[in-house]
């Protein structure tokens, strides 16, 4: 299992979707969670990196555990998902700060995504405010975003969720570039118009 | 007056012994908590069928459910579910199936019906949106699928047949249902429980589609659909082409498809066997069920004759596990048991037992490995109770393995005989086999997705660790395609969150992808409750000594106890296999801890 955080953490880093110590990441065993220590470097992961704590109550390891435990801890109770990423990823947070949600215009993020929410909250990191509207809106949507904070998503694996992220950065990435051109686009895609209903 | 979307929010109620039939509501808060097929007949059952019930008792219920998606335009969706106490594990049995006898029942105005009481004679059941008509079936007795089929739907059009063959007539424990002589609702033995109730075959007629409640909404859900199942290569390239008999090669081609009753690696049957072979050599043309883009099916035809299949389990169950290279002859015992009415995985995995038996010199004359001539006569044994041989072999592998004191050589979990998957390679496939509600099966909770296909994910499939939570998520979704009623091919491309847009787009009823597998937890819960009821335990979970103690060519057995500690944390069940009462509240379940 470590490994598997190890290879995402330095995917994540190493594709600028983080700063130095920023995001965190989880997986879900049994009753128990791996969690990313908190003040780790996702790009360099080692063993110790990684904090094995409750799935629903505290015990002394939550001292170590990423801020963000609780999020993750709402988000398993209320999903099946197996895997949680979040990052910090810059062309999706300067988005999120733009739109009410995310209608990616590319292929790729149509078909994998469709649309994004973002949610807007004044204390973005570690609160139960964040723990409720993030575990509630990923009860229907894979990947959702904390305006100005960042993605999160769930997956059956570490990967899965890094590919919904990855694919959200790359369709906001797009979507800025778009407005930097301020080129009228032309569509390609049947119900285009239809993708927000999503 | 509920105004139903997808539902007719009617259900049938059939009494054979009285030979009335009265029509119920369908209840908001079943269809809302169970969705439909397989989760309404896992609720129905429990709470129409008396504990400890004989499944071949005239008390004994069978339930036929279709899904709110069942009959619309959802690609897959001519399915639906039939759900017993199965008479060869004592578990609760749920089998699913294509065709178009789901969209039928569904069309005569009825989502579910629901079977008591046993008929004096055999008989047919004539139903439409008018009701029930009793007919007499004395000339249909002993009658092959076929020719019972044809007889009941011969100048009819908008009519679906469920029908059995001789096996089912005679309660033979492996009897399937045959729908409209090409689909089976083949696993556990449910065509014993309807020979039991005498009735050889069941005519539903109706042509009326339900109503949906956001239509704009669903036409762009179908599109994306759509466009999802022709981009993805198993659902647009493989299945069509080569049918279920893709996996031959597949798994053949990575050691993890067996031969030999687990005795042998199956490689060295790919070439003989193989989908592509039978692309080129057998098939007339593909057939689809209702509702279907993918059109898996395979209308074939051999020296002998021409009929439907075999599926790659058919052609492991009757080819690769009986030592058997010929394709031809496994097509022709695959039209066999077609005719008798029978499942072919527990035939072939009876017979291999057999097969075994007689090498190890316990079994003085039986079918022989390789033999094709001598597994036909076999199957003929057992689908008649023919013979000391057939009367054993009538009641499965374990029953057979038994009497002569050999359990160990039953390859089987629960009583029924294992599928087409060697989980001495695939870790998480073993979990599964243990787990499943019905005893060892591959559609319970599929891990060939993880493990094999790389769908969502490909995942090690050596390792144990996660397994559990990976099979779980799997064994939910499977629970919640078999209520909508989808077909399982579909979610090689579709995820959660497609079906839950189609769902909400035809009900009305508002649900996201995790509230989804959250309702397939509630249905897989529930049927454990029903297995405890019947008195399963932990001790029920377990896999045949072979697969744990013999290694397959690759060195590999199944470690199965840390997995399954895993799994029983995980779900919030107690050591025993009980779901806890903390895991009931959560599900809406706690009104039933008390049954159990």
């Amino acid at each position: 299992m470590y490994e598997q955080f190890r290879d995402i953490g330095q995917d994540i880093y190493t594709a600028g979707l983080i700063s130095s110590h920023g995001g965190n990441m989880s997986v879900r065993v049994g009753d128990r969670i791996l969690i990313t220590r908190r003040g780790s470097m996702l790009g360099r992961l080692t063993e110790r990196d990684i904090i094995e704590t409750s799935l629903d109550h505290d015990d002394s390891e939550v001292a170590l555990a990423s801020t963000e435990i609780v999020v993750h801890r709402a988000i398993y109770a209320r999903t099946n998902g197996l895997a949680i990423v979040h990052t910090h990823s810059p062309h999706t947070i300067l988005r999120s700060m733009i739109d009410d949600e995310i209608v990616p215009i590319d292929s790729e993020a149509s078909y994998l995504l469709h649309k994004v929410p973002v949610y807007s909250l004044p204390q973005t990191a570690g609160s139960s405010a964040v723990a409720d509207t993030v575990s509630e809106a990923l009860r229907e949507y894979k990947c959702v975003l904390l305006r100005g904070h960042g993605p999160f998503a769930i997956g059956t694996v570490l990967e899965e969720a890094f590919q919904w992220i990855s694919c959200l950065e790359m369709a906001c990435k797009i979507l800025n570039l778009r407005d930097q051109t301020g080129a009228t686009l032309k569509e390609y895609r049947e119900h285009g118009e239809d993708y927000a209903k999503w | 007056m509920t105004e139903w979307h997808g539902y007719c929010g009617r259900v049938l109620y059939v009494d054979l012994s009285e030979q009335t039939y009265h029509v119920e509501e369908l209840d908001v808060a079943l269809a809302r908590d169970f969705i439909g097929g397989r989760g309404l007949g896992a609720r129905l059952l429990f709470d129409l069928a008396p504990p400890d019930v004989a499944p071949l008792s005239p008390e004994a219920p069978l339930i036929f459910a279709t899904g709110p998606l069942t009959g619309t335009k959802a690609p897959t969706s001519g399915r639906f579910s039939l759900t017993g106490k199965s008479p060869l594990t004592g578990t609760v049995l749920d089998t699913n199936c294509g065709g178009a006898f789901g969209a039928r029942l569904k069309g005569a105005g009825y989502d579910a019906l629901v079977v008591t009481g046993a008929s004096s004679s055999l008989s047919t059941l004539e139903i439409d949106a008018e009701g029930v008509r009793f007919v007499a079936a004395d000339a249909l007795a002993g009658a092959e699928v076929s020719r019972a089929t044809t007889a009941l739907l011969e100048g009819r059009t908008g009519v679906s047949a469920a029908v059995i063959g001789s096996a089912g007539e005679r309660e033979v424990l492996l009897a399937t249902i045959m729908v409209d002589n090409r689909r089976a609702l083949g696993r556990g033995g449910m065509g014993a429980v309807m020979g039991s109730k005498k009735i050889k075959g069941i005519v539903v007629s109706g042509l009326t589609r339900p109503s949906v409640a956001h239509p704009e909404d669903l036409e762009f859900f179908l599109y994306e659909v759509k466009k999802t199942l022709s981009a993805n290569p198993i659902t647009s390239t493989a299945l069509p082409r080569f049918g279920t008999a893709m996996l031959v090669g597949v798994l053949g081609k990575r050691g993890l498809m067996p031969a030999m009753n687990y005795r042998e690696p199956g490689g060295a049957f790919v070439d003989g066997l193989s989908g592509e072979r039978l692309a080129d050599e057998f098939l007339v043309k593909r057939a689809g069920c209702w509702g279907c883009p993918i059109v898996c099916g395979r209308q074939t035809r051999t020296a002998k004759g021409e009929g439907h299949g075999p599926e790659y389990e058919t052609i492991w169950a009757l080819g690769a596990n009986l030592g058997i290279d010929s394709l031809e002859a496994v097509v022709d015992l695959n039209y066999l048991c077609n005719e008798l009415g029978l499942d072919t995985i527990s035939v072939g995995g009876t017979i291999a037992a057999a097969i075994e038996l007689a090498e190890e010199g316990l079994l003085a004359e039986g079918p022989r490995r390789g033999d094709s001539a001598s597994v036909a006569d076999a199957i003929r044994a057992l689908g008649a109770r023919k013979g000391e041989f057939g009367e054993a072999a009538a009641s499965g592998a374990r029953a057979l393995c038994a009497s002569f004191a050999r359990p160990d050589i039953a390859m089987e979990v629960k009583g029924l005989e294992l599928p087409a998957y060697d989980p001495r390679g695939m870790q998480g496939q073993g979990l599964g086999y243990a787990t499943s509600n019905r005893g060892g099966c591959h559609l319970r909770g599929n891990m060939l997705g993880f493990e094999v296909l790389g769908t969502p994910k490909l995942v090690d499939p050596a390792a144990t660790g996660g397994k559990a939570g990976l099979l779980i998520v799997a064994q939910h979704l499977g629970a919640a395609l078999d209520s909508l009623s989808l077909c399982k091919f579909s979610s090689f491309a579709l995820s959660e969150e497609h079906y839950a847009r189609l769902f909400s787009a035809v009900t009305g009823f508002e649900m996201g992808g995790q509230e989804l597998l959250g309702t397939g937890e509630r249905i897989w819960n529930l049927e454990r409750l029903y297995n405890n009821r019947e008195g399963f335990t932990a001790a029920d979970d377990r896999l045949p000594t072979r697969l744990l103690e013999d290694a397959n060519a690759a060195g590999q057995v199944v470690d199965l106890a840390p997995m399954l500690e895993e799994y029983y944390r995980f779900r919030g069940w107690n050591g025993s296999g009980v779901p806890r009462s903390a895991k009931l509240e959560q599900l809406g379940l706690s009104e039933l801890a008390g049954a159990v």
